[in-house]
């Protein structure tokens, strides 16, 4: 129990440093949102002025306590390019990725388990070597390369999937899974050598362990002992490590949902990097930090859940 | 030594020796120049025996520019992992072998880092540091620092805990030369094995950062940019998105191979 | 090349259209088909709307779309003559001070009311207003009041002689009219007299606009325009080519010749879309030499670097005046490649080869400044010039470059400036607001002021041609070509022929519609 006090104490520190970091990387980004709100209009007086009443001139440490005093009252603002409330289209775009986080996991795990198991139960032989350079293959390219090419082929050539685009799920929901597929499928190549590995280290030392040496022994077929036997202990710490990639995923999706038009998290951090919406930039990347952080502490308790030994810091 | 000769560790072996070669011979055989040579009267061209991989839409010779683009493309990957070893490595080991407080505090820190998307982080220092050749090094290898730190300091934390190491602090020893001398030597090949796959990934975060404008800038010939400006001509000319993919996942594979290898001969524990 | 482009374009000009080749064979046959109304056009938009106040907006893009919402007071042909627009006729003063404007009766607004004398009142005063933010307040600097004396007539008095105000007013950014105090929510719902009412718009991916049944010229066939924003040009085309889009506008430069020989796709392209030139900053000291700035001229070979960059998707020129305008000078050319000339001239101010390293910012915004730039890295490495790209996002290029001036060189394009004011004074009068290099001319400030009080047409369009011709005898800047606009549309889409404004940036969709 206290271990895991600890470890929500330590959340609250790393969400207080997560709120530094981001406001620190915001605020030495050149250009400024006076700059970005007047455009090609800009002049000298005009932006003082603005610049004025935006805030701009303040001490940085007030305005980092009214941004962080603002996020606690739930007073995020309004986005600069988007008029919008900060905290509105936030809830919208964290649905559209988590469509394309959830799918692209499904994908990534269901080539990873099946590859993985395979090359664990023939180790070292011809097997092993096909498992893991296919799934090596994924990762070999940049994941925008795989994402040019599914376009191509899906949805050019073959038509299968649109090639850009995103449908809100309550309004439609199959046609929404349609516009998310072939950035998961992307994403999900890239997921999957890592994923591979995992499982085949982990099969690897489950199928040395004695009760499946005694599941053999005692005539269960190697389909049962594998699968079944095997696989369900596999799979806890194939999950824990699939949690873990959710921050590499959510690196990956800036440059994928751009590719696709895809609107949700990745694109709208991308647009406010674009477009220098320090509000929004530090709301998306705050909200990044926190939701990659939020899921590895869940994927922590989840594994001293499975294997309450673990009481590593 | 059986596992070294198993065709994947060779395959590995094989192709980066090769790659590291063309990376040091093609620069000392082909004149700089020839990599940004625009030939306006073949642009597109499919492969031909003037040029044996095609030309790009500029009508640069790709094979040219890919063997030319080795050089780059591994220096930015090799120089972004030595910056996240030469800051990673004494965070790392200082604070798993003293643990403690200055512990906690360092890796508060790492996890704060961590809790940020590599590319996410890159992608924001580029953006402040302006896009440059060494701001791109620069950024991948900030961005992979705390990857590495935390590893680093796993790895020291094991050895701090060894039997002749507690021995050694019992008897006196100084910090620094346990450290130097015992800690160093003992976290070296999880070091090296991480290294090697992070080459792979430095290679794939270049090319993510030169997608975005952010990386290496034109015309220079790295793989990344060279597959970057592909994607508009990738149905007209395939050919223009081939040679350097071809390049990025060999050596990509062949890194990861290789690591396997290493960690193998190297960190049997893991095995 | 250049010469065939400007035949077909006046030929075709003349023909009454803007019509550049790219008649697909579709679009002939059915031609004579008479238009049906209904259904949604989905447009992939090349760019993101950025501003929806027609006022505050300065971008290319902004503009594009809002042509289908507001109407202006004047408008202008093909050959850039004012015509009326929401006035049925004007009439200028014989001094040049007073002009009367009888507006049509029973034009209606979007929000049904109709349109009076006042909404005209108020809309330019708003744009006058420095509060406003207005691009073009400056239009109606001399304005010294506006009187109403009916509802459908308009007497705007000026205090001092400003020759190309009407036609400043045939831009929606200084003519559009909008209802009384409808101002504060342009930016968010705008709202005028055009063929088409705005619905909604999510920043960075669609604007949606439906028919306004009410619409003065008649009603719009379509029953909407969907303008779905994808920067990414293969991403649109790919789009276009699959069908989930019926029209998209800029197709990737490389492909418009081998497309247009594709059946399933109409291709239209016209000229010209924008102007194209290199900067040089003039307070970065090199470039104060004037020799500099000609040596550096004289490094490019514009025609070349114009196939490169365009794949021959436009016409090089040394005017930046619209081709088809009375004030484009014809005896101005291009100076033509001279490596080892430059380099004399570069030695002789002073900088022998290898002594000058500048940087070259490009915006990725603009992919083909991107190829320009990476052709010139090896014309100026010939010259020995050592020529570096950065390259910049749209928000740091406009940072950097446009309000900080913090570049050494660059280029950029212009739409739509078919006004001879609004281009030459804006870009090159020291106190231009797009006067981004710094330009400091005297000659080019007196002839650009003088311009303003010059009534005569004629006369007007001989004195811009002499501020080109200072502009090329300093090389203040490197002029090098227009740009082709092009549109690819599924064969149902009809009327593409129409959808182009003269200022070659615009695109109207009031007689647009879908073949069944």
């Amino acid at each position: 129990m206290t271990y895991v006090l600890n470890r929500l104490l330590s959340v609250i520190l790393t969400l207080f440093l997560i709120t530094l970091v981001t406001f620190a990387i915001t605020n030495i980004l050149p250009g400024d949102v006076a700059m970005m709100i007047m455009g090609t209009q800009s002049n000298p007086e005009a932006l003082a002025g603005l610049r004025e009443t935006l805030g701009l001139n303040d001490p940085m440490l007030v305005q980092y306590g009214r941004w962080v005093g603002g996020m606690l009252t739930g007073e995020w603002g309004d986005s600069l390019i988007f008029k919008k409330p900060i905290a509105e289209l936030l809830s919208q775009k964290i649905v559209a990725s988590s469509i394309i986080v959830v799918m692209s996991m499904a994908i990534a795990l269901g080539a990873a388990v099946p590859l993985g198991v395979w090359a664990a139960v023939h180790r070292d032989k011809w097997q092993d070597s096909v498992s893991s350079t296919t799934a090596l293959l994924g990762v070999s390219l940049p994941d925008f390369f795989w994402g040019i090419v599914m376009i191509l082929v899906f949805a050019k050539w073959l038509g299968w999937f649109p090639s850009s685009g995103f449908v809100d799920p309550s309004e439609n929901f199959l046609l929404a899974v349609q516009h998310a597929f072939l950035p998961s499928l992307a994403l999900g190549l890239g997921l999957m050598a890592h994923l591979t590995r995992m499982t085949r280290s982990t099969m690897t030392g489950i199928l040395g362990q004695e009760f499946i040496r005694v599941a053999r022994a005692k005539g269960l077929s190697e389909g049962t002992v594998v699968w079944s036997y095997g696989l369900r202990n596999a799979i806890g710490p194939v999950i824990t490590i699939a949690g873990l990639q959710i921050g590499y995923l959510f690196g990956s999706i800036i440059v994928m949902e751009s590719l696709f038009n895809y609107t949700g998290m990745g694109w709208l951090t991308y647009q406010a990097l674009l477009n220098r919406d320090m509000p929004l930039i530090q709301a998306t990347v705050f909200v990044i930090a926190a939701v990659v952080m939020l899921t590895n502490l869940l994927v922590d308790l989840l594994y001293l859940a499975i294997d309450p030994r673990i009481r590593l810091g | 030594m059986k596992r070294f000769l198993s065709p994947k560790g060779l395959v590995g072996i094989i192709l980066v020796t090769l790659i590291a070669l063309v990376g040091i011979l093609a620069p000392l055989l082909i004149p700089p120049e020839a990599a940004t040579a625009m030939d306006m009267t073949a642009r597109l061209a499919p492969p031909s025996a003037n040029h044996l991989l095609g030309t790009d839409q500029l009508g640069r010779d790709i094979l040219i520019r890919v063997l030319l683009g080795s050089r780059l493309s591994l220096e930015i990957a090799v120089t972004a992992v030595m910056i996240s070893i030469v800051i990673g490595l004494p965070l790392g080991m200082v604070s798993g072998y003293f643990g403690g407080r200055i512990d906690n505090v360092l890796m508060r820190l790492v996890d704060t880092l961590l809790a940020f998307p590599a590319l996410l982080l890159a992608l924001t220092i580029s953006a402040v540091l302006g896009p440059n050749l060494q701001n791109t090094i620069i950024a991948i290898g900030v961005a992979f620092t705390p990857y590495l730190a935390r590893i680093v300091r796993g790895e020291a934390l094991r050895v701090a805990q060894m039997p002749y190491v507690e021995a050694a602090r019992a008897a006196g020893t100084t910090d620094l030369f346990i450290l130097s001398r015992h800690v160093l030597p003992n976290i070296l090949p999880a070091i090296i094995v991480q290294a090697t796959i992070s080459l792979a990934f430095a290679i794939l975060a270049e090319a993510g950062l030169s997608f975005l404008g952010l990386g290496t800038q034109p015309p220079a010939a790295s793989w990344g940019l060279m597959i970057q400006a592909s994607r508009d001509y990738l149905e007209r000319a395939p050919w223009t998105a081939l040679a350097p993919g071809a390049a990025v996942a060999l050596t990509v594979l062949g890194l990861n191979m290789f690591g396997d290898v290493l960690r193998d001969i190297l960190d049997p524990r893991s095995k | 090349m250049k010469r065939r482009d400007f035949l077909q374009t006046s030929t075709a000009l003349i023909g009454g259209g803007i019509f550049m080749g790219g008649a697909s064979l579709p679009s002939l046959l059915m031609a004579q088909d008479t238009p049906v109304s209904g259904g949604t056009l989905i447009w992939g938009h090349s760019e993101t709307t950025q501003n929806l106040d027609m006022h505050q907006t300065g971008t290319a893009s902004s503009g594009r779309v809002l042509q289908n919402i507001h109407s202006s007071i004047v408008t202008v042909d093909a050959n850039l003559n004012v015509i009326p627009g929401l006035a049925e006729s004007f009439e200028v003063s014989p001094d040049g001070l007073t002009y009367t404007f009888k507006l049509r009766p029973n034009v209606k607004f979007h929000n049904g009311a109709t349109m009076t004398s006042a909404d005209v009142k108020y809309s330019f005063e708003r744009c006058k207003d420095p509060a406003t933010g207005a691009v073009n307040f400056e239009v109606f600097n001399n304005v010294a009041s506006i009187d109403t004396p009916d509802d459908l007539t308009v007497i705007i008095n000026m205090s001092a002689v400003n020759a190309p105000f009407l036609s400043r007013l045939a831009e929606n950014g200084a003519g559009v009219v909008m209802p009384v105090d409808s101002g504060p929510t342009q930016g968010t719902n705008p709202m005028g007299a055009g063929p088409f009412k705005f619905v909604r718009y999510e920043v960075g991916t669609v604007v949606e606009m439906a028919r306004f049944d009410d619409y003065w010229d008649g009603p719009a066939y379509l029953d909407g325009v969907l303008a779905r924003e994808i920067t990414e040009p293969t991403t649109r085309l790919t789009g276009l080519q699959t069908g989930e889009l019926h029209m998209i506008n800029d197709i990737p430069l490389d492909r418009v010749e081998e497309l247009k020989g594709d059946a399933a796709l109409q291709i239209k392209t016209w000229f010209p879309l924008n102007f194209d030139f290199i900067n040089m900053n003039h307070t970065y000291e090199p470039f104060q030499d004037k020799r500099v700035r000609i040596a550096f001229d004289m490094i490019i070979d514009k025609e070349a670097l114009m196939q490169g960059a365009l794949w021959g998707q436009g016409a090089t020129s040394a005017s930046p005046s619209f081709p088809t305008s009375a004030a484009y000078n014809k005896s101005l050319v291009q100076r033509a490649q001279d490596i080892e000339g430059a380099k004399a001239l570069l030695a002789e101010a002073g900088y022998p080869e290898g002594s000058l390293n500048i940087v070259f910012k490009a915006t990725t915004n603009y992919p083909y400044h991107i190829e320009t730039a990476q052709i010139l890295v090896e014309w100026f490495r010939m010259a020995g010039v050592n020529l570096t790209i950065e390259q910049l996002t749209w928000a740091d290029w406009l940072s950097q470059c446009w309000v900080d001036k913090d570049y050494q060189m660059t280029m950029m394009n212009f739409f739509s400036l078919w006004e001879s004011d609004f281009l030459y004074f804006s870009v090159w009068n020291s106190t231009g607001a797009f006067n981004y290099r710094a330009i400091n001319d005297p000659v080019i400030d007196e002839l650009t002021a003088k311009a303003r009080i010059t009534v005569d047409d004629a006369e007007r369009a001989a004195i811009y041609q002499q501020v080109q011709q200072q502009i090329w005898d300093e090389s203040h800047d490197i002029i090098l070509w227009f740009r082709n606009g092009t549109i690819g549309a599924q064969p149902k889409v009809m009327g593409l022929d129409t959808v182009v404004h003269p200022n070659g940036s615009n695109l109207n969709f009031h007689k647009v519609w879908l073949s069944a």
